[in-house]
């Protein structure tokens, strides 16, 4: 692995990928989010995707990817806490299996840097019939929220939690600021996303110099002033809010519950967290997925997550109707337990053991390692090897995690079960 | 100058063992991998519903295989979830119509977790007390895909495209068909299918053959078998399409649809086929179609809206599924589209394209440890290979898709599943 600044807020990550078929490079833009134009970003996304100057249409786009052996490109927008991040990369078979000996890594690198750097453009703005379009997916993706009652309920819950806090921004935007995205709003927010952004290229098994070249010619015609990166941002503790939505029909009911710790100071380190989440709820070996899927067979589903730098903690369960609140009462009373007394070694080393093994996996995947040292880039965090996460993993007292664990209070419960209309409850 | 067959053999690099008890062991070593992805699959699924067994007829009620699955982690020692834990493993298991499969991924003690694997599917332990339990789980996953339009538009549309076909059924039944499960039933499927000779342990990543085959000795599965009698009835349903179009309501904001086609079944190692009926469906409204496009662009349908081929022993299906505002129009231009193809032919540039997209699927897929054991034991249930797979693809031509298209996707075989919203729902675009 090998890091360097290419310019200022412009970074170049290099990867180790001599084992694998293919190459991939990836390219993030983090940025500070705004409610006001996180609609356009949404839509941004979809439009980048469509295709850029070199190749505006979806369709031709599509299938020059194809021509390329079925080369993936994406173009996605995702959140690190107040901060998003816009990215767009491209995997794809190396240039030893091309069956007629093209320079494939160039052309993915023209096509992804493309897609940042040139979009297509319409007298100096998106083109108009390309953001209608989009318009309408984003239409039917807020729609389609629903249909999955699972996330809707997460999302609900997280809505109730958040409030206006710049910590819940919607990454999709908002439904009704849809109308006022125009060509010309997608444009100012493309253009302030492109100089406020810190940029980091991932590249692996491509030339690294190469791709450095043309990412450096493309910036060279940019103003940039990349903006400083977010400083975390936590929900206070409060006391419980207990919401419940009756959808007809429903056969299985979703409760999600929201916990916090309320506090910025002494962020837990990464692998604190996974190890407390892998004991909590991450695993199958978990105290929730033991105790109250298998044992109490209150959920087919449920399971705990966190997020570190907004110190918030999601549970979310799939439970029989009319079990909600046996259900809720089992899933706190299994934090309570390990909050009460730390977890006897042999817990600790099998869930230990569990998380050391995925991070031995981390190797065994482009996307994965990928995914390895931009979330350490995104933390702040020094860029350790997963050899040496794995010490740190190993480091992990049982202490340590059940203090974790009590730093965490109830916020918002959130159910949707069959019959009327949200209500406090 | 290398034939493709040797490319495709050189790309896939997997080497195999039939052991004298009949199980087929695949492995492909990763060297420079950590991780090992193990497969201990059963040929035994959803569909499997009646058979003869040395001479006594069975019938299971619907969910036996998914049942089946989720009971074999439970022995007289306790849970092989704990053990794998012990290990650091990660385990699961699934069942789909034609077939069951037990697997883990590690990173170390890997002869020690290929033990735990097929010690468990080896040594079934069920109890009227265990099976109890596992019902109120087992409830709640079927209540969870009730809920799921995407499963509930392919279980309507295979009712409507079959009248007996055990595929017509949920592949984890109902809570009223499991509830008659008994342990002597599900004994006489263990011992009817999960057979050496029935089944496949395929390994990927940094193992070799010879550590695979040793767990297989380690566990008794090298021995020969005591011989057995079993036939399966195969009943194919030809005739009108039973139901030709089925509408319902569920709690979704806009309305999704399927339209699907009957086709005769893909036989056993028929890779040919199968293959075509993947390009075909591709070429009728993959991404790369210009139908496609006019579908996203004018906003008729989601970008998930796509083709899939589904096929089991006796019955195959083709199911173009969506969410539209405007489901019955988008049906209409599915069915002008496969007319034209039928009547003018397939574009031969665009077949290349997407044979192109597949092929670098295909070597996308070896890459990973987990994915390359999934092909490797999903090509081998099928009756063919990984480098069949490959070298299939390469010699089709788009007369073949041509011909092709003159026996599939047919009117007549065609049946339309349309889920409205139910009333009090929120409407798309609130």
């Amino acid at each position: 692995m090998q890091r360097r600044q290419l310019a200022p807020g412009v970074f170049l990550t290099t990867l180790d990928a001599e084992k694998f078929n293919r190459c991939r490079i990836a390219i993030h833009l983090r940025y500070p989010a705004r409610r006001e134009s996180a609609t356009d970003a949404a839509v941004l996304a979809l439009v980048l995707e469509r295709g850029y100057a070199g190749c505006p249409d979806m369709t031709a786009l599509s299938r020059r990817l194809a021509a390329l052996y079925g080369a993936d490109l994406g173009v996605d927008l995702g959140s690190a806490g107040t901060d998003r991040i816009l990215s767009a990369d491209i995997c794809g078979i190396k240039e030893q299996f091309a069956l007629a000996g093209e320079h494939l890594a160039d052309a993915y690198a023209d096509i992804v840097f493309g897609t940042i750097f040139d979009p297509y453009l319409v007298d100096g703005v998106f083109d108009a019939e390309a953001v209608a379009i989009e318009k309408q997916t984003m239409q039917r993706r807020f729609a389609a929220e629903f249909n999955d009652k699972r996330l809707y309920c997460v999302h609900q819950a997280r809505r109730r939690f958040y409030g206006d806090s710049p910590a819940g921004i919607e990454l999709n935007g908002y439904p009704e600021r849809l109308d006022a995205v125009t060509p010309e709003s997608l444009k100012a927010e493309y253009d302030r996303i492109l100089a406020a952004a810190s940029i980091d290229v991932m590249v692996q098994g491509a030339d690294a110099g190469r791709v450095a070249d043309r990412l450096l010619e493309k910036l060279s015609a940019i103003h940039r002033a990349p903006a400083p990166v977010s400083e975390p941002l936590c929900i206070p503790a409060t006391p419980v809010q207990h919401f419940s939505e009756e959808i007809p029909g429903l056969t299985q009911a979703k409760l999600c519950m929201l916990f916090t710790r309320g506090t910025t100071e002494d962020l837990p380190s990464i692998h604190l967290l996974r190890m407390a989440m892998g004991i909590y709820g991450g695993s199958a070996t978990s105290r929730l997925f033991r105790n109250v899927r298998e044992k109490q067979s209150l959920c087919y589903y449920c399971g705990s997550s966190a997020v570190r730098s907004t110190g918030v903690m999601v549970v979310d369960s799939g439970v029989e109707p009319g079990l909600e609140e046996k259900a809720e009462a089992a899933i706190r009373r299994e934090l309570e337990n390990l909050c009460r007394e730390p977890v006897s070694a042999e817990e600790l080393e099998q869930c230990r053991l569990g998380i050391l093994s995925s991070m031995d996996a981390v190797g065994d995947s482009l996307g994965a390692l990928e995914s390895w040292y931009y979330s350490a880039i995104l933390r702040g965090d020094d860029l350790i090897t997963p050899e040496q996460g794995k010490a740190l993993t190993r480091a992990v007292t049982a202490e340590q995690v059940q203090q974790l664990l009590q730093s965490y209070h109830l916020s918002v419960c959130y159910a949707v079960t069959a019959g009327k209309e949200a209500a406090p409850c | 100058m290398l034939t493709i067959q040797e490319k495709a053999a050189a790309a896939v690099n997997c080497r195999r063992a039939v052991l004298d008890s009949g199980l087929t062991v695949l492995c492909r070593t990763m060297p420079d991998y950590s991780t090992v992805h193990a497969m201990f699959a059963t040929a035994f699924g959803s569909t499997t519903r009646d058979f003869v067994w040395n001479g006594r007829p069975v019938h299971l009620p619907a969910g036996t295989a998914h049942f089946l699955e989720h009971k074999m982690f439970e022995s007289e020692q306790g849970d092989a979830f704990e053990q794998f834990a012990r290990t650091g493993a990660s385990a699961n298991a699934f069942t789909s119509w034609d077939y069951t499969c037990y697997l883990f991924s590690a990173t170390d003690r890997i002869d020690e977790n290929l033990d735990i694997l097929l010690d468990m599917v080896n040594h079934p332990w069920f109890t009227r007390e265990t099976i109890a339990k596992e019902q109120g789980i087992i409830g709640q996953e079927i209540k969870m895909y009730d809920d799921s339009p995407d499963w509930r538009l392919t279980t309507e549309a295979l009712r409507c495209l079959y009248a007996t076909d055990p595929v017509r059924e949920d592949i984890a039944g109902t809570v009223e068909s499991i509830a008659t499960l008994t342990p002597e039933l599900l004994y006489t499927c263990t011992d009817a299918f999960y057979r050496p000779g029935n089944m496949v342990l395929t390994v990927a990543g940094n193992i070799t053959l010879e550590q695979a085959v040793e767990a297989c000795r380690r566990a008794g599965l090298d021995r020969p078998q005591k011989p057995c009698s079993i036939t399966m009835p195969l009943q194919v349903e030809n005739g009108p399409i039973p139901r030709r179009q089925t509408q319902l309501a569920m709690p979704v904001n806009r309305p999704c649809f399927a339209l699907a086609y009957r086709e005769q079944p893909i036989a056993h190692g028929d890779v040919r086929r199968a293959t075509l009926c993947d390009i075909v469906t591709e070429l009728v409204c993959g991404g790369l179609t210009d139908l496609y496009r006019k579908l996203y662009d004018e906003g008729l349908v989601n970008p998930e809206f796509s083709g899939d081929c589904l096929a089991t022993r006796t019955a195959c299906a083709v199911l173009f599924t969506g969410e539209s505002l405007q489901p019955r129009l988008v049906a209409d231009l599915l069915r002008q589209e496969i007319a034209r193809l039928r009547r003018e032919g397939v574009d031969p540039r665009l077949f290349t394209l997407v044979k192109n997209e597949m092929y670098g699927e295909l070597l996308a897929v070896l890459e990973g440890v987990e994915n390359a054991a999934t092909q490797l034991t999903g090509a081998w249930l099928k009756g063919c290979t990984l480098e069949d797979q490959i070298t299939t693809l390469a010699a089709l031509t788009p007369a073949d898709a041509d011909e092709a298209l003159q026996t599939m996707l047919l009117p007549e075989n065609e049946a339309y599943v349309q889920i409205d919203p139910v009333p009090g729902a929120p409407e798309a675009g609130e």
